[in-house]
C-alpha cells in the first residue's frame, strides 16, 4: 500500500521547557503516504511534540533525536525546516497585526518555493484554494489572524498548507472550535492535500475529525509518552470509552509499522 | 555668501531682512526672536525636555546658514529621487495635485499651483515669496509664536533666521481633495565646505479658514543621502524648524510629514497646531533619520468640538537618537485628542517619548488618548516612554498606555514556521506594527508612500540613495 519509506523518525525524544521535562521518551515513525492520529488528554504533551518538531526555540531536546527525511532536525532552524518541507498548523495561530494575509502568503510561498511566483499566477492559485475552503476574497486584505474567528484561523492554516505543499504536516487540533460545516470543509482540504509522498500527523483530542480524515494509525499520549498505539479502530474505542481505559492497560511501546 | 550662524550679529539679520523684498516689520520680528534667543540658555541634557538628546556636542560656530532661492514656476523639475517618489505616489492616487513646492539649497526653488487651487484663492508658496506678496495676511500668524521663549533656543533661532519654508493659506469654505506636496531638501554631505556644516531654518505656516478642507504632504531631509554611514564623519549640520498650523472653525486639516536626515544632522523641530471650534486636525509625523532628532509637538484645542489625531512613526538605526515630546492641551470643553506614537529601533538607536496631556479646569468632557509603543530590534537599542497628566477638570476621559520590548518571539516563530528567515520575519512584523497606525490616514497615497519609505530604511537601502 504505502512505500514504507520513513519521512519522520522520532527516537526516544525527551523535551524540556525552561527546565520542566514535558516529553519523556517519545518513539514514532511516520512513513510517506501515512496519516497518523495523535490523541490524548489536554496537557499530555501533544502540542509540545508539534512545537519541538517545528523547531520552537523554547523547546529543548534533552535526549533522543528526530530524523526528517533522514536528516537530524536538531541542526536546523524553524525556517530551514519549513523550507525543507515541514509544516505545523498551529493549535493557536498567532496574529500579525498590520501584515495582510496576501503579503504574508506571498512572502512565505516565495521563501518555501525559493522563488517569486508571478503575481497573476499566484492570484489564480490563491483564488482556487479560497473557493475550496469557502472563504471570501476580502480575507486576503485582512491582517493575519488579527480578529479572526476560530474557523477563519483554522482555514488560514489549511490554506497555507495548500500553498506550501509540505512533505510532513503536523496538524495541531485543526478541528477544534469548528462547527460541523467548517469541520467538513477543513477535513476535505486536508484529504485533498494528502498524497503518497506526504506524511500527516493529526493531533486531536476528539475523535470527531477522524470521521472525515481516516488515519491508518492512532497513538495515545499521556504524560509525555505514547502509551498506546493501534489502527484506526482505536479512535472509536477511545470515543466510546474515553481515555480512562488507557491508563489501565500496560504501555505498549510499539512502532506504528507493527 | 553663506553666513556663520554663531557670529550672527544684529546686522546680519538686518541684512537678511533687507535683502528680501519684505516690509520692515519682518526685521523687527526677526530681531525680537534673536534677542530672545540670546537670553535663552543653551539646553543641556539635564533639562527635562532634552533627556538623552546629546546637544552639547553641537557647536554652532561650525555652522553656516545655507541659501535658498525663491521658488518660481517653470524652474528645474529634476528633483532628488526621494521627492520624485513623493510626487509619483500622490499623483498616482490623485488625478492632479493641488500644488507642488520644492526648495533645496543652491538650486532654484520650484512652485506649481493647480488651476483649481488658484481659482479658489489658495495661497501656496515659499515663505520669502509670502513675505514679499502676502505680508499683511501672513503677519499675525507668523508673529504669534515667532519670539515665544517657551519654544526654546532653537525655535528662536529659526524665528530670527528662517531661510526657507512655506505658507499655505486656504480661504473660507474651500475644499481641496488632492494634497499639496512640499519638500525641503538640503545637501549636507556635498555642501559642507571644509570644517563647516550647513544650517537650515524652515518656517512653515498653514492657515485653514473656517469650513475649509485641505491636506499637506511635507518631506524634509538630506537630499543627497539617507540613513547611511557615509555622513557621520562630516561636520555636524542643523535643521531647526518651526511649524504653526491654524485650523479655524469647522476646518479640517491633514498634515503628513516625513523627515529623513543624514547622520551628521541635528534635526530639531517645534510644532504648534491650533484647533478652533469643531475643527479637526490630523497629522502623521514620520522620522527616519538624523543624528539627533527632536520634535516638540503642541496641540492646542481652543474651542468646543475641536479634535486632533496625531500619529507618529519613528524608525531609528545606527546611533541615531529620537526625542518626541507631545503636548495635548485641552483648553475648552468637549474636545478630543488622540496620540499614537510607534517607534522601532535597530542597532544602537535610542528614543525618548514624553507625552503630556493637559486639561484645563474649564475643559469638561475632554476625551484624551495617548499611546506609545516601542519595538527594540537592535541589541543596543533603548527606549523610554514618559507619560504625564495634568488634569484640572473633573469630568474627563483620559487614558494612556506604553509598551517597550522586543518583537514577540511567538510572532517570529509563526513566521519562521512558514519559511521566513528571522530578518525578513522581523521586517514584516515591524512594517505591520507601523501599518496599523498608517491605516488611520485618509490622504490618498500617503500610507503606500510611507510604507515604502519605511521598508527601504528597514533593509538599510536608504530612501533617497
Ligand atoms: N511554553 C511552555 N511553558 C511552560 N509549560 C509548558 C509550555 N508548553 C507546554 N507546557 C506544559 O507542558 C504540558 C504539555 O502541554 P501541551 O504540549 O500543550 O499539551 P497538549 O497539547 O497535549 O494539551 C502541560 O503541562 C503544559 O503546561
Ligand atoms: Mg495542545
Amino acid at each position: 500500500m504505502t512505500s514504507r519509506e520513513p519521512i519522520l523518525v522520532i527516537k526516544d525524544l525527551h523535551v524540556a521547557v525552561e527546565d520542566k521535562q514535558i516529553l519523556k521518551g517519545v518513539n514514532l515513525t511516520i512513513n510517506k503516504g501515512e496519516v497518523h492520529a495523535l490523541m490524548g488528554r489536554n496537557g499530555s504533551g501533544k502540542s509540545t511534540l508539534g512545537y519541538t518538531l517545528m523547531g520552537h526555540p523554547r523547546y529543548h531536546i534533552t535526549q533522543g533525536k528526530v530524523l526528517f527525511k533522514g536528516k537530524d532536525l536538531s541542526e536546523m532552524t524553524a525556517d530551514e525546516r519549513a523550507r525543507a518541507g515541514m509544516y505545523l498548523a498551529f493549535q493557536y495561530p498567532v496574529a500579525i497585526p498590520g501584515v495582510s494575509v496576501s503579503n504574508f502568503l506571498r512572502a512565505s510561498v516565495k521563501a518555501v518555493r525559493g522563488q517569486d511566483v508571478p503575481v497573476k499566477e499566484f492570484r489564480k492559485e490563491l483564488k482556487e484554494h479560497l473557493t475550496k475552503l469557502g472563504v471570501k476574497e476580502d480575507f486576503l486584505s485582512r491582517y493575519v489572524n488579527d480578529g479572526f474567528s476560530g474557523g477563519e484561523k483554522k482555514r488560514l492554516e489549511i490554506l497555507q498548507m495548500a500553498l506550501m505543499k509540505p512533505q510532513m504536516a503536523l496538524l495541531d487540533e485543526t478541528d477544534s472550535g469548528l462547527d460541523i460545516d467548517a469541520l467538513k470543509t477543513v477535513s476535505a482540504g486536508i484529504t485533498a492535500l494528502a498524497g503518497p509522498e506526504m506524511g500527516i500527523l493529526l493531533i486531536t483530542h476528539y475523535q470527531r475529525i477522524l470521521n472525515y480524515v481516516t488515519p491508518q494509525f492512532v497513538h495515545v499520549m499521556q504524560d509525555g509518552q505514547i502509551v498506546l498505539s493501534g489502527s484506526g479502530e482505536l479512535a472509536h474505542k477511545l470515543e466510546a470509552e474515553g481515555y480512562d481505559f488507557v491508563t489501565k492497560e500496560p504501555a505498549v511501546a510499539t512502532q506504528s509499522r507493527t | 555668501m553663506n553666513s556663520d550662524v554663531h557670529t550672527i550679529a544684529r546686522e546680519t539679520i538686518e541684512d537678511l531682512a533687507l535683502k528680501q523684498k519684505t516690509p520692515s516689520w519682518t526685521k523687527d520680528l526677526r530681531l525680537a526672536s534673536w534677542e530672545a534667543y540670546l537670553q535663552t540658555p543653551f539646553p543641556t541634557t539635564r533639562d527635562e525636555n532634552w533627556r538623552r538628546t546629546v546637544i552639547e556636542s553641537l557647536d554652532l560656530s561650525t555652522l553656516k546658514a545655507l541659501e535658498f532661492a525663491p521658488s518660481t514656476s517653470g524652474a528645474d523639475k529634476s528633483f532628488p529621487a526621494c521627492f520624485q517618489s513623493v510626487i509619483k505616489h500622490f499623483s498616482q492616487a490623485n488625478s492632479t495635485l493641488s500644488g507642488i513646492c520644492y526648495q533645496g539649497n543652491g538650486r532654484p526653488g520650484y512652485i506649481e499651483l493647480s488651476d483649481e487651487a488658484k481659482s479658489k484663492g489658495v495661497i501656496f508658496c515659499d515663505i520669502e515669496t509670502a513675505l514679499a506678496n502676502h505680508a499683511d495676511l501672513l503677519q499675525p500668524y507668523l508673529a504669534k509664536r515667532n519670539a515665544s521663549k517657551e519654544n526654546g533656543k532653537f525655535a528662536l533661532l529659526t524665528g530670527a533666521l528662517f531661510n526657507c519654508g512655506l505658507f499655505l493659506y486656504v480661504p473660507k469654505n474651500v475644499e481641496l481633495k488632492s494634497p499639496f506636496v512640499s519638500g525641503i531638501g538640503i545637501s549636507t554631505c556635498a555642501n559642507t565646505s571644509g570644517d563647516f556644516g550647513g544650517a537650515i531654518f524652515p518656517r512653515l505656516i498653514v492657515v485653514a479658514e473656517p469650513e475649509s478642507n485641505v491636506s499637506l504632504v511635507h518631506l524634509t531631509g538630506s537630499a543627497d543621502t539617507a540613513g547611511d554611514n557615509d555622513c557621520r564623519s562630516l561636520p555636524a549640520s542643523l535643521s531647526a524648524s518651526m511649524v504653526d498650523v491654524f485650523v479655524s472653525d469647522g476646518a479640517n486639516v491633514s498634515f503628513v510629514e516625513l523627515s529623513q536626515f543624514a547622520q551628521n544632522v541635528y534635526a530639531i523641530g517645534t510644532v504648534h497646531n491650533e484647533v478652533a471650534r469643531d475643527g479637526k486636525f490630523t497629522a502623521v509625523n514620520v522620522a527616519l533619520g538624523g543624528k539627533q532628532v527632536k520634535s516638540d509637538i503642541y496641540t492646542h484645542l481652543q474651542a468646543q468640538g475641536a479634535a486632533s489625531e496625531i500619529l507618529g512613526i519613528v524608525l531609528g538605526s545606527h546611533d541615531e537618537h529620537y526625542s518626541f515630546n507631545t503636548i495635548q492641551e485641552h483648553n475648552a470643553p468637549d474636545t478630543k485628542s488622540d496620540i499614537n506614537f510607534r517607534v522601532a529601533l535597530k542597532d544602537n538607536a535610542s528614543s525618548v517619548y514624553q507625552g503630556v496631556i493637559k486639561v484645563d479646569k474649564c475643559a469638561q468632557k475632554t476625551d484624551a488618548y495617548q499611546s506609545n509603543k516601542n519595538l527594540l530590534l537592535g541589541a543596543g537599542a533603548k527606549a523610554d516612554s514618559i507619560p504625564r497628566l495634568e488634569i484640572l477638570a473633573d469630568d474627563v476621559k483620559c487614558s494612556h498606555g506604553a509598551t517597550v520590548g522586543p518583537v514577540d518571539p511567538e510572532q517570529l516563530f509563526y513566521l519562521a514556521s512558514r519559511g521566513l528567515p528571522e530578518k525578513i520575519a522581523e521586517e514584516l512584523i515591524v512594517l505591520g506594527f507601523f501599518k496599523k497606525v498608517l491605516d488611520k490616514l485618509t490622504v490618498d497615497g500617503a500610507a503606500d508612500w510611507l510604507v515604502e519609505a519605511v521598508s527601504q530604511k528597514i533593509d538599510d537601502s536608504g530612501y533617497c540613495a
